[in-house]
């Protein structure tokens, strides 16, 4: 440090340029140049050999340099002493919280409320420890000087530009293309066609084409309710005012020739064909023209799937009969044939006709949803 | 010390080279280094703390790679449904995907699981929004002007990037939260025009919820949008190093040069202790802060949601954007253009395509084609500062209409209020913004131009002869540098081939001459000839 502190920083030299600049022109003149710098400016203007050849934006030359009063570290040998020692404190944190972490890792228990807390303490002091360290050792004990370096214009000189322009020209005379017509359009065509390589394997990443797979579930006539927890629903299930999200139990012959209804419900069904059954109080219900049999003593269902994003609609208001879509906050109104009434979603929820087969179970009276459900799509109507 | 050997002539070749220098030298040999070597050495970094908001987005960035490999070692992106038997008592014989149960084993059965879980989220939200700040920073300061268009360019495609992998990176655990993120994507990709039916079905391998579609999203989490931030995040660090950094104007400074401090050793020490920092704090939060409590929310299922779910901050704004868009729902002609297609996919494409034009639509209108290197204070360029703090207080209203159920249930707000407030506010906030940034910006110039011309004022008053009172000014002082400034290079090169060794070396130590003997044992056995 010594040779800093007592020699501030000599300004000789030609400038802070790049070695290529350097090497062109002879050093400049001593560092204690001549010319009398005030008190405020250390650095004073060397006396170049040659003035000409110091380019004139190289300014650091020309500035004075405020004069600040020294660090400590700096002027006092024990003010220097005391830094490292802090530094070194701050490494010996970062070597403690290194063990912790190390320990706490082998010998805690990860099933213990205190095992994450104390990893990420330990890792945060092994590594803040040394980050500390690091930026006081630089701050505190490197030299507080700053580098001037020269910037240099992108734009290269007229003849570089000129030559590779030229020489490119040539080169691409060569290849032939202007010439050979054939050539040309030949090799357009072939990049042309070789773009199909591209779409092909784009084409593969769906295991099916979308056909009309949006316009349908997976109710069919006579599905049965059953409910996520595999219960399928009858008639009296539901006290007024209650509501139950339900799935269909599409019926199958097993090899006894008995008829069985699933109760396990897959992602997919649960995906599109998940249904809000509702009981109204009676006569609250103002059903659409045409669907005034939909419904059986209060019961409505309707399409679970928000019309606008797809979310399930899940919040029930009792007083107001509004079901609320959490997604981006759409309120359908249920007697009113469960329309938007609020929010981004601007179409019903699709209704589901539901009757009663002969065991007294809820069914899907005529099949799917007369419209494709969810969020709308190209190719709905 | 150092200093004073600025300018000194070139200093002679060590001739017995310890370990360092041999290394040094043996490469040298073999890529001819040493010029470049000391050029990116001895390169200059200018000083300014927000000049760390960009390193502090490079960061969080390695943060999320080395917390990521770590993850993908435990990590199973399986769709499969399995039954849950792990240690967490609640979700026992719930049937889930082995991603979620996988994500479930790494927070309760796995050695510093949660803890790389919890870190690796926390970077990832530290990591956009130290981009978006980056921004702010390089907008408001001009930064982006000639020559460094494309690096804002390529810092827009950043940015969108790093939204895509949080996205990824949040959907891959297949709980309820994630999953309702994801079904609302694809009914994005469903809105769109034409091609929208057929690019949700090959995103998700068929319909909704498509077919083995996660280890698909893990791909592009762990392998391609990693792989593309990396080359773009290389060529943005390539490019600055290449044209320099800007700088503020001050003392010393000018368009013409650097002044700050050298790669070696200054800025390298600094920025590695920044960098330990970071790492620590994102270490500390992910141990003290509980983030994304997957557990909590249970395994997806299409037909469940939790109320209030809300996506991580850097979505906000999306969510915001869709609550407010009206119901407007075209169908006509056989087909229908759903109302998510504005508000999630127009908007943000007009944003993101606004904000990458922004140096040339800027240059058009101010006719600034020059290249700049000093930076300019946000006051004096009212009219970007202006336009800027417009496209924040429009991206604000959004992101705060994203939780606008959050807010409306915490101040007992009516959520139709609220939705009203952010449609109205969206129109009126942003044009008011404008207005006073504006006024702000120009009283802030003018009162600079006071001081230029009248002084500082000092506070003390005098009575003129007049009887009229008036305050001193001082004359505002000629700025000066903080501190020394010195050239980059230490040392002069002599002119070409005067630096040559004459390769003579020395008798050397014991062990040199011991190796030496050893050495020559052999050449003599091998080579007898070619003496
Ligand atoms: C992955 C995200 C990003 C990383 C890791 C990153 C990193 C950095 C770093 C370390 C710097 C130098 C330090 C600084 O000026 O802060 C820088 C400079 C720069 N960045 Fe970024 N950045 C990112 C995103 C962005 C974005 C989103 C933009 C703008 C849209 C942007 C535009 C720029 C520009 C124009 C510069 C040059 C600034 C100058 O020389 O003054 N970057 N970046
Ligand atoms: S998904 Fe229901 S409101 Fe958006």
């Amino acid at each position: 440090m010594s040779a800093h502190d007592e020699n501030p920083p000599a300004q000789g030299g030609a400038g802070g340029g790049s070695v290529f600049d350097r090497v062109k022109r002879p050093a400049g003149g001593g560092g204690e140049g001549a010319g009398g710098g005030g008190p405020e400016a250390l650095g004073t203007p060397p006396a170049p050999t040659d003035s000409s050849q110091l380019p004139e934006h190289t300014s650091w030359q020309q500035t004075g340099v405020a004069h600040r009063p020294p660090r400590a570290e700096d002027v006092d040998r024990r003010a220097e002493r005391r830094a490292e020692r802090l530094i070194a404190f701050w490494f010996f944190v970062s070597v403690v919280g290194t063990v912790l972490f190390i320990v706490v890792n082998f010998v805690g228990d990860k099933h213990e409320p205190y095992y994450t807390p104390l990893l990420g303490t330990g890792m945060g002091l092994a590594l803040a420890g040394l980050g500390i360290g690091m930026i006081l050792w630089a701050k505190r004990l490197m030299p507080h000087e700053q580098a001037v370096q020269d910037r240099h214009p992108f734009r290269s000189t007229d003849e570089e530009t000129a030559v590779l322009e030229e020489e490119v020209a040539l080169g691409w005379k060569d290849m032939g293309l202007g010439r050979h017509k054939v050539l040309r359009r030949s090799l357009l065509g072939a990049g042309t066609v070789l773009g199909g390589l591209l779409v092909v394997p784009l084409l593969n990443l769906t295991n099916a084409k979308p056909g009309k797979k949006l316009d349908h579930t997976h109710w069919v006539k006579g599905a049965r309710m059953v409910t996520g927890e595999g219960r399928l629903v009858k008639m009296g299930d539901l006290a007024i005012g209650a509501i139950e999200t339900v799935f269909p139990s599409v019926p199958h012959v097993n090899a006894n020739g008995e008829t069985e209804w699933p109760t396990h419900v897959d992602l997919h069904t649960k995906a599109d064909s998940a249904t809000i059954l509702i009981r109204l109080e009676p006569g609250i219900d103002k059903p659409r023209p045409g669907r005034e049999d939909w419904g059986i003593d209060g019961l409505v269902a309707y399409s679970k799937i928000c019309t606008h994003a797809g979310c399930p609609v899940s919040l029930y208001e009792q007083q107001t009969h509004h079901l609320l879509c959490p997604c981006h906050q759409s309120v359908f109104d249920v007697p009113d044939g469960c329309r938007a009434i609020f929010g981004p979603a601007s179409r019903s929820l699709p209704q589901l006709a539901i009757g009663v087969d002969d065991e007294g179970y809820l069914i899907a009276r005529d099949g799917d949803y007369t419209e494709p459900i969810g969020p709308a799509f190209w190719e709905r109507s | 010390m150092t200093t004073a050997a600025s300018n000194s002539p070139a200093p002679k070749l060590v001739k017995r080279p310890g370990p360092l220098r041999t290394l040094n030298r043996a490469v040298d040999e073999r890529f001819h280094t040493q010029r470049a070597l000391r050029e990116n050495l001895n390169k200059v970094f200018p000083d300014h703390w927000s000049f760390m908001i960009g390193e502090i987005a490079l960061y969080s960035f390695i943060v999320l790679l080395l917390t990521g490999v770590y993850l993908t070692l435990f990590f199973d992106p399986s769709n499969v449904e399995i039954v849950y038997d792990g240690s967490y008592v609640p979700l026992k014989g719930v049937e889930m995907s082995r991603a979620y149960a996988s994500t479930l084993d790494i927070s309760f059965d796995t050695r510093a699981g949660l803890v790389f879980r919890q870190i690796h989220h926390w970077a990832a939200l530290l990591f956009v929004a130290a981009i978006v700040v980056h921004l702010f920073r390089v907008f408001f300061t001009g930064a982006y002007r000639k020559p460094r268009e494309i690096n804002w360019v390529i810092g827009v495609g950043l940015l969108v990037l790093a939204m895509l992998e949080g996205f990824a990176g949040y959907s891959l655990p297949d709980d309820l939260l994630s999953g309702t993120g994801l079904r609302i994507a694809s009914s994005i990709a469903q809105s769109i025009p034409v091609i929208g039916t057929w690019a949700s079905f090959l995103v998700f391998n068929g319909e909704w919820p498509g077919e083995n579609f996660l280890p698909r999203l893990y791909v592009v989490h762990i392998l391609l949008v990693p792989g593309i931030l990396l080359a773009l995040i290389g060529a943005h660090l390539g490019i600055l190093w290449h044209q320099k950094h800007t700088d503020f104007p001050g003392p010393g400074k000018t368009e013409d040069n650097v002044v700050g401090h050298r790669v070696f050793p200054v800025f390298a020490v600094k920025s590695g202790g920044f960098f330990m920092m970071v790492f620590a704090m994102l270490a500390l939060l992910g141990g003290l802060a509980q983030i994304n409590p997957i557990w909590a929310f249970g395994p997806y299922d299409p037909s469940k949601v939790s109320s209030a779910s809300q996506p991580d901050w850097y979505i906000g704004f999306l969510d915001g954007s869709t609550r407010l868009m009206p119901p407007w729902e075209f169908r006509g002609l056989g087909h229908t253009v759903a109302a998510v297609f504005w508000p999630t996919v127009i908007l943000p494409g007009i944003l993101f395509t606004l904000l990458a034009l922004w140096p040339w639509l800027e240059a058009k209108f101010t006719g600034d084609r020059d290249s700049h290197n000093l930076l300019q204070r946000p006051r004096e360029a009212p009219t970007r500062t202006a336009i800027g703090a417009m496209a924040i207080s429009f991206y604000l209203v959004l992101l705060i209409s994203g939780g606008n159920d959050v807010i409306a249930k915490t101040f007992s707000i009516s959520l139709n209020a609220m939705t009203w407030a952010g449609r109205i506010g969206l129109i009126i906030v942003p044009p008011i913004a404008y207005k006073v940034t504006k006024e702000i910006c120009i009283a802030l110039n003018k009162r600079d131009e006071e001081r230029e011309h009248h002084g500082i004022e000092t506070g003390i008053i005098r009575q003129l002869p007049t009887g009229e009172f008036v305050e001193d000014h001082r004359p505002k002082p000629e700025p000066v540098p903080d501190h020394p400034l010195v050239p980059t290079h230490r040392f002069e090169l002599s002119p070409v081939g005067a630096a040559h060794g004459d390769g003579a070396g020395g008798r050397g130590g014991l062990a040199t001459r011991a190796r030496k003997a050893v050495t020559g044992f052999f050449v003599e056995e091998k080579g007898k000839g070619e003496h």
